[in-house]
């Protein structure tokens, strides 16, 4: 037996040696901050094979990165602010937009940028991308100066909101003849530049030439760390410094952890339920019922933990489209429910707990698409509730790509969605999609059947509005309309979150998802 | 006498019947491929959805129809299922694994150029479980029923019981963010970034694979022989290392020769959880992007690969064994 006696030695032995190298390793561990040394560590997804921003939605990275700058950009609350054009103006006539560009900007190779340097740029991305067009059509594109004349076939009210479009960065198309782009990265006026790009992981360094202010690191690494618990491990770890959209079942750790600084906003997207007003639901009563029969605070902050604030109106709160001062009729009541479903005539005359009215159950469809978790959640939340007050919700499950033409063609009673707003500023487009009457098939968007002069009046005005504040307004009031009208179930906004440590300070999430790594980020206490 | 004669003349042919199995086995692959493919390709297009959506409506915004349409018939999308497919399938024939519908990068390029990170890492864990299982497995069967019998096949349960994504995440919390000793994410293709995922891989399999060792040793150790041998006084070192050993070890690398072939499928979650930038994770990007060309190439490379391992299995035991050669010969 002498022989199984060495064998368990040996394995013994060889055990406590792996323990002691792990041990020994750890006393040599680096626990000092890379930031101290002028690096920042950014840990993201990333989706861009390539750097062209006007491949795809490319030119999103090109920002988030700190690598590009657009003509304009949005603050905290969604307002258009200047950034490389210092101001703009618009002709009497509504078509003739005036940027002056800012003095003394560079790009980053040092030459310096002119209106002309900014109209070969966004005629670049009208050549290069498809999508440019469906901003705006341009007739002509003048460059004098610093001065940068566009002139559109149509008044463009949000012109300055679609310019902050990262599809419309601002490059140095002189650059491109010995550069590739898509590989080595464009030539822009952020405050970092590329030094090396794949899929996998950036790194930049900092812009010489930078015209706003001081860039506060050397180098900036950015892995793209695609698993969430990853990129909340490496994070706790201090592999990164900084990551965003952190999951929901890991911010229990960095939230009211003194290592960590958490910045948590309503994002632009909202997740609602259309109502079609072609069935049940055309009674007015009997949708303000189901309106007011959900508990949506329960759903938000119980059910998907506050990850997503409770649902009201058709903007969310990250814009100043006056979340606040409007007044939901049909909040959460269910004897206030129980009671307009009565006035209505539906009653539960079989005791079988569905109500029925003229002998037709109170049954209605609930289209729903399970390609975004919290989808399927909110449906049966809303089946289970309804339930109680008497209504049968079948819920009926499709694929994504269906629910678009289902939505056009009105075939649902509810439809979930979960869309974004105001990509450009400006919720103009997504208002007016879903709830401007449709007349016989002008706004196709519109499949529900929902119709109100008023509003109408409402839109039109909006549409030929380039007065800010009266613009504002006007937004806010038609959300009131749809309010008061129960025109759809408003269930919640989704949150989005940056999470850095301590050794940083100014790290900020804007609910719009360009500015990710800008020249404020700096060390903590310098 | 005739057995004598029939083994010398096994072995004279042996060497030709060697090789019509080999290519036996590879004119097999051939309807595997194609079934292969063809039932990805479908699964795929079944499961809704394809790059060009993927692509737009992920993103969050509105585009106009146009531009997806357009975008889709460039790629070939717009066309019924079974052209998409025979379109690939010529292609593929051609020596053409076509171009990502995502980045449109020539897929073979893109496969070859993450394949070493894969090839890697599969090596490393094979190492490891034969450095983890091996020892242990023998220490199990030897020490049949003692305690450190009882303690490692505990621990192989535990580590059979747990998923290897889980154990990662194990290890990330331990090793990475408690002692803070081993980065969570690769910082590329080195040593240090590739103990965690190979701890992961090699955690699971030596599971399964001690256990395997310590079966096959006990029951080399119960046969008559190793009784025979005691009773005339042999040593039981002797026996185990020189008897027992040699006759297990056959079975045992067969074993492992299998398991090299899901150990290959088992990297792909493992890549994309510690960013290990290899086919695996590649393949799983792919399949999240709907980009079918990507997707293929993998499923093609897996298919070769449980195809080539187990020839490689059947071939080691045909040679090794010639109580297999002389049963196939009776025949």
């Amino acid at each position: 037996m002498l022989n199984t006696k060495k064998l368990w030695k040996a394995i013994s032995v060889g055990l406590c040696g792996a323990a002691l190298t792990v041990m020994l390793a750890g006393c040599g561990a680096d626990n000092n901050s890379a930031v101290d040394k002028g690096v920042l560590k950014v840990g993201v997804t990333n989706f861009a094979d390539t750097l062209e921003p006007t491949q795809n939605f490319f030119g999103w990275v090109v920002m988030r990165y700190g690598l590009g700058e657009c003509l304009t950009k949005f603050d905290e609350k969604m307002n258009v602010q200047p950034w490389l054009a210092e101001s703009w103006s618009i002709s009497d006539d509504h078509t003739t937009w005036t940027f002056k560009i800012r003095e003394g900007v560079k790009f980053s190779n040092g030459d310096p940028l002119t209106a002309d340097a900014v109209k070969k740029s966004i005629e670049r991305a009208f050549e290069k991308n498809n999508r440019a067009a469906t901003f705006f059509k341009y007739k002509e594109i003048k460059a004098e100066g610093q001065t940068l004349t566009i002139v559109t076939e149509k008044p463009m009210p949000n012109m300055p909101g679609f310019l902050a479009d990262p599809l419309f960065i601002i490059v140095d198309t002189s650059a491109e003849g010995s550069r590739d782009f898509a590989k080595e990265g464009p030539i822009c006026t952020g405050p970092y530049m590329v030094e090396s790009f794949v899929k996998e992981k950036a790194v930049m360094k900092k812009n010489p030439n930078y015209w706003d202010g001081e860039v506060p690191f050397e180098t900036v690494e950015i892995p793209s760390i695609d698993d969430p618990n990853t990129r909340a491990m490496a994070l706790q770890s201090g592999e990164v410094d900084m990551a965003v959209n952190i999951a929901a079942g890991d911010m229990d750790n960095f939230r009211g952890n003194d290592k960590f600084f958490v910045d948590e906003i309503s994002s632009l997207r909202v997740v609602l339920a259309r109502l079609n007003q072609k069935g049940i639901l055309k009674d007015d009563k009997v949708r303000a019922a189901l309106i007011c029969g959900c508990d949506r605070e329960t759903y938000n902050n119980v059910l998907l933990k506050g990850t997503f604030l409770p649902g009201k109106a058709p903007v969310p709160p990250s814009m100043d489209y006056g979340f606040d001062q409007l007044t939901d009729p049909n909040a959460y009541n269910p004897e206030r429910a129980a009671k307009l479903l009565d006035e209505a005539g539906w009653k539960d005359t079989n005791g079988d707990g569905i109500r029925e009215k003229d002998g037709q159950p109170l049954k209605l469809d609930f289209v729903v698409y399970n390609s975004r978790a919290e989808l399927p959640l909110y449906a049966e939340a809303v089946q289970a509730d309804l339930k109680k007050l008497g209504f049968d919700i079948n819920i009926k499950t499709v694929d994504y790509n269906l629910v678009d033409q289902m939505g056009i063609k009105g075939e649902y009673d509810l439809l979930i969605s979960n869309i974004t707003t105001a990509n450009t500023g400006d919720p103009e487009i997504f208002l007016s999609w879903y709830w401007k009457t449709n007349h016989n098939g002008d706004n196709p968007q519109n499949g529900s059947g929902y119709s109100n002069p008023a509003l109408d009046v409402k839109f039109n005005e909006l549409a030929a509005e380039f007065d800010k504040s009266k613009r504002r307004q006007l937004i806010i009031d038609i959300q009131q309309i749809l309010l008061n009208d129960g025109a759809a179930l408003f269930l919640g906004y989704p949150q989005t979150n940056i999470v850095s440590n301590k050794a940083l300070a100014n790290v900020k999430m804007y609910p719009s998802d360009y500015y990710w790594i800008t020249n404020i980020i700096k060390p903590a206490g310098k | 006498m005739e057995i004598l004669y029939d083994y010398i003349s096994w072995n004279k042919q042996g060497d030709e019947e060697g090789m019509n199995y080999a290519v036996k086995r590879f004119i097999h692959l051939i309807p595997i491929i194609f079934g292969i493919t063809f039932l990805s390709f479908l699964l795929m297009y079944l499961a809704g959805s394809d790059a060009v959506t993927e692509m737009y409506t992920n993103r969050g915004v509105e585009v106009a129809q146009e531009i997806i349409d357009e975008k889709k018939a460039a790629l070939g999308l717009n066309l019924p299922f079974f052209q998409q497919y025979v379109n690939w399938l010529w292609g593929m024939l051609h020596g053409n694994m076509g171009v990502s519908y995502v980045t449109g990068e020539d897929v073979l390029t893109a496969f070859m150029k993450k394949l070493p990170a894969t090839l890697l890492l599969t090596g490393l864990s094979i190492s490891a479980t034969v450095l983890i299982s091996l020892p242990c497995g023998i220490l199990a069967a030897v020490r049949h029923d003692k305690a450190s019998d009882l303690l490692l096949r505990f621990g192989s349960f535990l580590g059979n019981a747990m998923p290897n994504f889980f154990v990662g995440m194990l290890l990330m919390e331990f090793l990475g963010i408690q002692l803070g000793i081993l980065p969570v994410i690769s910082s590329g293709i080195d040593i240090k970034s590739a103990i965690m995922p190979t701890l992961t891989l090699a955690i699971a399999m030596s599971a399964k694979y001690l256990r395997q060792v310590r079966s096959t040793i006990l029951e080399e150790l119960n046969k008559d022989y190793v009784l025979g041998a005691k009773a005339r006084g042999i040593s039981y070192q002797v026996i185990l290392w020189k008897n027992v050993m040699k006759a297990s070890m056959l079975t045992i690398m067969t074993l492992l020769a299998l398991s090299i072939g899901s150990l290959l499928g088992g990297t792909a979650i493992i890549e994309s959880i510690f960013m290990w930038d290899g086919v695996g994770k590649l393949a799983v990007d792919a399949i999240n992007m709907r980009d079918y060309p990507i997707i293929q190439a993998y499923v093609m490379w897996m298919a070769i690969i449980y195809v080539f391992v187990n020839l490689v299995a059947d071939l080691l035991y045909h040679h090794l064994d010639p109580r297999i050669r002389l049963g196939v010969n009776a025949k």
